[in-house]
């Protein structure tokens, strides 16, 4: 088969919506890499001017500019990817480059080379490698996510049919979309990407909205380092997926919903089309759904490498072809979201755990927490225990007990020394505070949060300045470069905890405060606010290596 | 007032004040001469919300709210200073000047170039805190006579991305990369001269640091005279764009637009910006002269040289006919002298041959 021309590529994509990401990655997937030329089409195509098109390619990791490109291997040197060996991995490849954390932490260490992810910890294991299937609890809690992930071929149209999927948009269809909005309200379902913005308020906000179509966006942009819990759910159980967007979309009034999936998972992408085709064919997906007046399409829009794109401001100016900086706020993406029209944006973890409210009632979610908590919460936890994995935990479970219980401890003749929290945004929790409960206010009263679930786990045999100055230079590598406080604040932080700075402790000490405290209360969106948690947190617990650290 | 006249209160530093939707925090501050620091503001351009000095209290609101990009809202109450806001624009003031080569520059760089030179005096922040890599790289290769591109002065405010888009509508330059790399650049990150630069200027007028300067300007960076500021027109064409004129002793070094030019609101092209060198230059005629019988050009006074046009169009018209005559107006010259020319050559030679150089 000839390779398309470029005439080709731009004609296919010009007048589908969304259309810049799809219609560089077809280039980009095309040539290898993204030649002048082809940004010069791209951007006459699109009507984009070009010094704006080439600046924002510039602002995403995977967009190749030159050969070998999208075929050269690039190796996660994430946080628990270097623990495993990450740097050895990446001097022995040829032509290697680094990407952070890709999402493989319970299974380290992944190497993208085209369009494949290959796993393993030296040269000679790299292989393709699927996700770990998410093991059930040992203390026998019922879940609501993983509810039925371990089904037999659940990631089939026909499995996912057997074991109860499509049932609920089914029953949807029946009742009212405000019937389906009150439903989720008395569920008290929050965001679970990190934000825990209550998800009926959110949907009745969009549904209040003046303004079509609406749109509804599936936050798969799972990017905070130690999170990997999107990409199980995608890759086991894709149509749970598929059937949360739907019933957001009908409650909402929404024809049409995104995924915006992160680029560090092709294989995800891959399923996730099959899905959405299998479903098509089952007039799930399209006009007239199941025979109904609510339509609706779906589409997926693969990102290309940055963190600050699962920011939803970020991740719709990405969407919509725009460079990728957060949007101020006010106006919220409910009513000034996709195109400035009302948009749902929801992530992964909170749009599959609507199929399971819909047919299992509101009084079931709300009974899962603990203690008179709701729900449960996904956690991904990786590093320095036995069983690193995704484990679905009732909010209220003592963070000791997924440590000790579930995951095994660390290994024999070790102690944990911290936890990193919300992935590295909640930066360290130690000492008596891993005694905390696992819910968000809790974990907030210790200083830190929850977010989106990833928790990171660091043995007394580590180097914990070294691993804040990573933590750091993730932020920083990742700060979009706008706003003031986190473009030179993240920077500053990075040059003190590398060495870098004042050498007299106390002057060190103003330095990192006064800098956090600025970030912190004058950043324009949650990295620049979440990053000083990092050096807040080193500061509290580990007050003796950071003396040492400084003054060596 | 907005157009349909309704206006809202809010109470801004303890006293209520009138507003009107649409207004931002700082619009209304600024109404009543609330001095509230900012650096990648620019009144003609929409609200970016990235230096981040503007922060005001907001009552319930977590944090300080960016008062530029925060619209009012009937019964908000705003705080433009408190204690802790005045330390957070101070550490961020301390924050800028670290990245930067230098705070100090000289003003013939640009209209707005003072501005962190000033904020940061008003703020004592060069206390040499937060020491560390430099945010921003000069730009050496690009050699176009008018920009230079020093971004080690870089703030990455984005005013040059900002105007060139939002007023110009060049969209010739943008920010590539991220975080502390990222730098302004233009397609492919080129020279100037090979992007869709029109070399208006309105970039090196906006920049608060002066990263973006005037080379033409910068030549008089030596002359020990005093600066001085003129208010004129732009000498070329018909639009009438406003411009103070600068000037050391006698010599003409520099033009800055005049933000408040009722034409052009602090815009210029090309020409009324850079090309200002024939003003004092040695080939300009400063005498009308007439060829002698030597060949040569001698001075004269103004009814030699008229009659000997006279005479020159006379001769020409009786020899070649009406059609032999042809004007063409200077693209300098102001729409009346243009309807002069235009009847002189029209009524007074009965031909249709007459045009103006904007046109070409």
């Amino acid at each position: 088969m000839n390779s398309p021309t470029d005439e080709d590529l731009v004609a296919n994509w010009r007048d589908e919506p969304a259309p810049l990401l799809p219609l560089l990655h077809a280039f980009h997937d095309r040539d290898g890499y993204l030649s002048e030329e082809s940004i010069a089409v791209v951007s006459a195509g699109l009507k984009i001017p070009i010094a704006e098109l080439f600046a924002t390619i510039t602002f995403y990791h995977h967009f190749a500019r030159e050969a070998p490109g999208q075929s050269a291997p690039r190796v996660c040197t994430g946080p628990i990817c270097a623990l495993h060996g990450a740097d050895a991995l990446l001097a022995s490849l040829d032509g290697a480059t680094p990407m952070p954390c890709a999402g493989r932490c319970d299974g380290p260490i992944p190497v993208i080379k085209g369009q494949q992810v290959l796993i393993g910890t030296n040269a000679e294991e790299l292989a393709p490698t699927a996700s770990p299937l998410p093991v059930a609890n040992p203390d026998g809690y019922e879940e609501c996510v993983f509810a039925d992930i371990r089904a037999e071929g659940r990631s089939t149209l026909a499995g996912y049919r057997q074991s109860g999927g499509y049932t609920a948009l089914q029953q949807a269809l029946t009742q009212s979309p405000p019937e389906l909005i009150a439903l989720i309200t008395d569920s008290q379902l929050a965001g679970r990407g990190g934000a825990g913005f209550p998800t009926g308020q959110k949907w009745q906000a969009v549904a209040n909205a003046s303004g079509e179509p609406k749109s509804v966006v599936c936050n798969a942009d799972e990017g905070e380092p130690g999170c990997f819990k999107d990409r199980a759910v995608l890759e086991h159980d894709p149509h749970a997926v598929l059937e949360g967007m739907l019933l957001a979309a009908f409650a909402t009034g929404s024809t049409r919903g995104f995924i915006y999936l992160r680029y560090e998972y092709p294989e995800t992408c891959a399923l996730l089309e099959t899905a959405i085709a299998e479903a098509r064919t089952a007039n799930l997906i399209g006009d007239n759904i199941l025979g109904s007046d609510f339509s609706c399409e779906l589409y997926i829009r693969r990102g290309a490498g940055a963190y600050i794109c699962g920011e939803e401001g970020s991740l719709l100016n990405s969407l919509e072809g725009k460079h990728p900086y957060p949007r101020n706020r006010p106006p919220f993406p409910v009513t000034h979201g996709f195109e400035d029209l009302p948009t749902a944006v929801n992530n992964v973890e909170t749009l599959v755990s609507v199929p399971q409210i819909v047919r299992r009632g509101a009084e079931w979610y709300r009974s899962l927490g603990l203690d008179g908590r709701v729900g449960t919460k996904v956690i991904s936890l990786s590093g320095d225990v036995q069983r690193p994995g995704n484990y679905e935990v009732p909010f209220g479970l003592p963070l000791k007990t997924l440590l000790y219980q579930w995951a095994g401890g660390p290994a024999a003749g070790r102690q944990i020394q911290a936890v990193t929290m919300a992935g590295l945004s909640g930066g360290f929790l130690a000492g008596e505070d891993l005694d905390a409960p696992l819910d968000e206010p809790s974990i907030r009263e210790r200083g830190s949060m929850l977010g989106a679930g990833g928790i990171m786990v660091f043995d007394d045999s580590r180097n914990i300045v070294d691993v804040a100055r990573q933590a750091m230079a993730f932020f920083a590598e990742e700060s979009c470069g706008k706003c003031f406080p986190c473009r030179i604040g993240t920077q500053r932080l990075e040059e003190r905890l590398s060495g870098g700075g004042p050498t007299d402790l106390a002057t060190w000490q103003t330095e990192i405060t006064d800098i956090g405290s600025a970030m912190k209360a004058t950043s324009a969106c949650g990295l620049g606010m979440a990053a000083p948690f990092i050096t807040d947190s080193l500061l509290k617990y580990f007050p003796e290596q950071v003396a040492q650290h400084v003054q060596s | 007032m907005s157009s349909n006249g309704i206006q809202h209160q809010l109470i801004l530093d303890g006293e209520e004040v009138n507003f009107s939707a649409g207004e931002t925090l700082y619009e209304i501050a600024e109404r009543h001469r609330k001095e509230i620091p900012t650096l990648c503001y620019d009144p003609r351009l929409e609200p970016f919300g990235a230096c981040r000095l503007c922060v005001v209290e907001l009552e319930g609101a977590r944090n300080p709210v960016a008062s530029c990009t925060t619209k009012a809202t009937a019964g908000m109450v705003v705080k433009t200073q408190s204690e802790p806001v005045e330390k957070y624009r101070k550490t961020l003031l301390e924050m800028v000047v670290s990245e930067n080569r230098e705070v100090e520059v000289d003003p013939l760089r640009g209209y707005a170039s003072q501005e962190l030179g000033k904020l940061t005096d008003r703020y004592q922040a060069r206390t040499g805190r937060f020491k560390g890599a430099q945010s921003g790289q000069l730009h050496a290769t690009d050699d176009n006579p008018f920009i230079f591109r020093d971004y080690d002065l870089c703030i990455s405010c984005n005013r040059c991305v900002r105007v060139c888009a939002e007023q110009e509508g060049d969209h010739a330059i943008a920010a590539m990369g991220r975080g502390f790399h990222k730098q302004i650049t233009t397609e492919f990150n080129g020279l100037l001269k090979d992007s869709s630069c029109t070399f208006c200027g309105q970039c090196v007028q906006t920049c608060p640091t002066g990263a973006l300067a005037d080379k033409k300007a910068l030549r008089a960076a030596e002359l020990p005279e005093p600066l001085q500021k003129t208010r004129s027109v732009c000498p070329y064409c018909g639009v009438g764009c406003s411009v103070d004129l600068l000037s050391k002793g006698e010599k003409l070094v520099g033009i800055h637009p005049a933000m408040d030019g009722p034409a052009n609101e602090g815009a210029l092209c090309v020409k009324g910006q850079f090309a200002f060198d024939f003003v004092q230059h040695t080939d300009r005629l400063s005498m009308p002269m007439v060829r002698g019988d030597d060949g040569e050009l001698h001075e004269t006074d103004w009814d030699t040289a008229l009659d000997r046009a006279a005479d020159g169009f006379a001769k020409t018209l009786k020899k070649h006919g009406r059609h032999s005559i042809y004007g063409i107006a200077s693209g300098r010259t102001p729409s009346e002298a243009n309807y002069t020319m235009q009847q002189f050559i029209r009524r007074g030679y009965g031909t249709h041959y007459i045009d103006n150089c904007s046109r070409a």
